[in-house]
């Protein structure tokens, strides 16, 4: 098989947590733990876990806007974990990301003729007119008329503002968007728009996405092969289908059962978990979900199990970080 | 025979005064719940789902918000011409309420013992130590451990499950006969929001109250709800038992949103269906039926003239010109 596009190899980012009075190191928080995966050429990888996961750290120090603390990034098999910002610019053209809320990611004081064209000049492409034939042409791409170029970010609604930051993320010709919550800030009927949208970029332009959300629903959709995450660790790995139809770690499991389901004619029999996710600044011992783990056993609470294979489809395999088989 | 109707909405208009002018964030809106059951009101940002809420609470922001016409009628009282001593009395004592965000509605610098005492030692008149030892039975009932030392910490020592548990407690400790949760697990993960909305089912089968729940979320209201009002731009677009709703839905808008939310079985990567252009602003909104430039049925008179409720089946209401046509389409 020919290389990932993208490949993480225990990949960890911890931060330091700073207390008292002169803010002195006094414990770490691990967001990201050991996490290996990897996202190949026009594909879609799904991340999802829940609040303080690590997915957004993790998604974050896939573009290097922050530093890992171990492991390391291969892109295209170039190891970017450590190049310097000087070093890395050149691979900003093909690597990008897409925010939660195009609000905050969004300069209201440009126009979104500016906003989309400012990369394509911070990388020197093109003369004036060329860029501007770029614009019109990425507008048309995201679906929104030309004349939006003259207009400024807020006088466009939610759903259009997050048609603007893919125009921006994808006006360089990237091969990979790092996709944080898309979705998650948009109603439900602009929601499928942008989807919509994800899923004909990636036909075009053969874009592949690494596409972090909590909702598992919209990640199943769009995603070739999903991860499960929790407490900075990868509890489950596998093709999309073979996931959610058999998933095998007792938190995939509970998380698929927890979805509400639109159709008042099924009551679904489900597994609702004690507790809360714990703090990673303070991780259970053993397997990070045993706190909350309908089946834990003494060795749960001693011993980490390691992302093992448990089957396998094809060539994919089916991995989950459980002691025992479900 | 007591009463079956809790509350009754009829006819109801709340309007904000803006810069730009007077506009009407629920505009003639009906709907009623009976006690013991759960009525679920559905709908986008900006639809008056909340400003309902807020409506029937009478805490619009003042002076901005006014309710201009309607009642509100709830245990035998009307809300909308309620005297402020009145409404002190039901709110907190015969209506609870609880929000999506509990951070925002907790007190930040008050034990939680003392907030759910509070509105025991107001609306039932006990004093302190005991109303402090209801307390500990309350946060038990909505299933927080070692009920004694939470008493005495602060809400920031809380988790977000946790809070909305404690929001819970205070809503329900007067024993209410309504209780409003506008959004209650909105911001909560996934696996707490299933213990949440199951602890509100089952305190619900308990006292026999009634529940009002608002959210955006449809999956909530299959699971959660026996009646359901779908809104959309300040009116009702359909209402109905939740299973006629979900089997048959009338409304354009009911079916375009139904559509395009992806589902377990949606093909992966498929195109989802969409409800073309967004929700128009309270300030632009369409003449007529205010879904008509959103409407793949619209016509003339969907532009001239507003669909008023009408009967489709039992306890199934619906505001369009053609639903009766597009009942009879299949839908794909």
């Amino acid at each position: 098989m020919s290389t990932p596009l993208l490949e993480l190899r225990e990949l960890a980012t911890h931060f330091p947590v700073r207390g008292g009075v002169l803010l002195r190191a006094t414990g770490t928080n691990r967001a990201v733990d050991g996490v290996s995966l990897s996202v190949q050429r026009g594909e879609t990888l799904g991340l999802v876990g829940e609040s303080g996961c690590g997915k957004s750290t993790l998604g974050k120090t896939v573009v290097r806007l922050l530093q890992p603390t171990s492991g390391s990034i291969l892109f295209e098999g170039q190891d970017i974990s450590n190049l310097s910002r000087r070093r890395l610019k050149p691979l900003r053209r093909e690597l990008q990301m897409v925010f939660q809320d195009p609000a905050e990611s969004l300069n209201s004081r440009h126009t979104v003729g500016n906003l989309i064209e400012e990369p394509l000049i911070i990388h020197g492409v093109g003369t004036a007119a060329e860029r501007a034939a770029r614009v019109r042409e990425l507008l048309d791409l995201v679906g929104l008329p030309a004349s939006a170029a003259e207009k400024f970010p807020f006088e466009f609604s939610g759903g259009q503002r997050q048609r603007i930051s893919i125009a921006r993320a994808i006006a360089l010709g990237p091969k990979l968007l790092v996709c944080d919550e898309p979705v998650s800030a948009l109603d439900v009927s602009i929601q499928s728009q942008i989807l919509n949208l994800f899923l004909d970029l990636q036909a075009e332009l053969g874009l592949a996405y690494l596409f972090i959300a909590h909702d598992l629903a919209v990640v199943r959709h769009v995603s070739d092969s999903i991860a499960v995450m929790y407490l900075g660790r990868i509890m489950e790995y596998a093709d999309t289908d073979d996931l959610m139809d058999r998933p095998r770690h007792p938190y995939t499991q509970a998380l698929i059962t927890a979805i509400p389901v639109p159709d008042p004619t099924r009551r679904s029999t489900r597994t609702i978990l004690s507790g809360d996710v714990p703090s990673p600044i303070d991780p259970p011992s053993g397997c990070p979900f045993h706190t909350r783990c309908p089946h834990a056993e003494a060795r749960c609470r001693n011993e980490r199990p390691l992302l093992r294979e448990a089957a396998r489809k094809g060539s994919t395999p089916h991995l989950v970080a459980c002691h025992f088989d479900f | 025979m007591p009463q079956r109707t809790l509350l009754e909405v009829r006819g109801l208009v709340t309007a904000f005064d803006t810069e730009g002018g007077r506009v009407r964030a629920v505009d003639r809106v009906d709907f009623s719940l009976e006690r013991g059951r759960t009525l679920g009101i559905v709908g986008e940002s900006g639809c008056g789902k909340s400003v309902t809420a807020l409506s029937i609470m009478r805490l619009l922001p003042q002076p901005m918000g006014q309710i201009v016409a309607g009642t509100i009628r709830f245990e035998g009282t009307d809300l909308v011409s309620a005297d402020q001593p009145t409404l002190h009395r039901i709110r907190g004592g015969r209506i609870g309420m609880i929000f999506q965000e509990p951070m925002t509605a907790l007190n930040p610098v008050h034990r939680i013992g003392r907030q759910i005492a509070e509105s025991l030692i107001l609306h039932k008149g006990i004093e302190r130590r005991a109303a402090l030892e209801r307390a500990v039975g309350m946060l038990e009932r909505v299933g927080i451990p070692a009920p004694e030392l939470r008493l005495s910490e602060y809400p920031h020592q809380l988790s977000g499950g946790m809070r909305q548990r404690v929001m819970i407690a205070i809503a329900l400790a007067c024993d209410p006969a309504l209780l409003i949760a506008d959004e209650p697990t909105t911001a909560l993960d996934v696996t707490v929001q299933a213990q949440i909305l199951e602890l509100i089912a089952k305190l619900r089968s308990e006292t026999g109250m009634g529940v009002m729940l608002i959210t955006h979320d449809l999956g909530v209201i299959a699971e959660q709800c026996d009646d359901v009002v779908v809104m959309y731009a300040g009116r009702v677009a359909e209402q109905a038992p939740v299973k006629d709703l979900f089997a048959r839905p009338l409304h354009p808008y009911t079916r375009g949103l139904l559509d395009s939310i992806p589902h377990l079985e949606t093909p992966r990567k498929s195109r989802l269906p969409t409800i073309a252009g967004m929700v128009p602003t309270l300030k632009d909104l369409p003449d007529g039926c205010r879904f008509n430039n959103r409407c793949p049925h619209a016509d003339d008179r969907c532009r001239r003239e507003q669909p008023l409720l009408s009967r489709a089946g039992d306890g199934h209401l619906v505001a369009c010109h053609h639903w009766q046509r597009i009942a009879g389409e299949v839908r794909t």
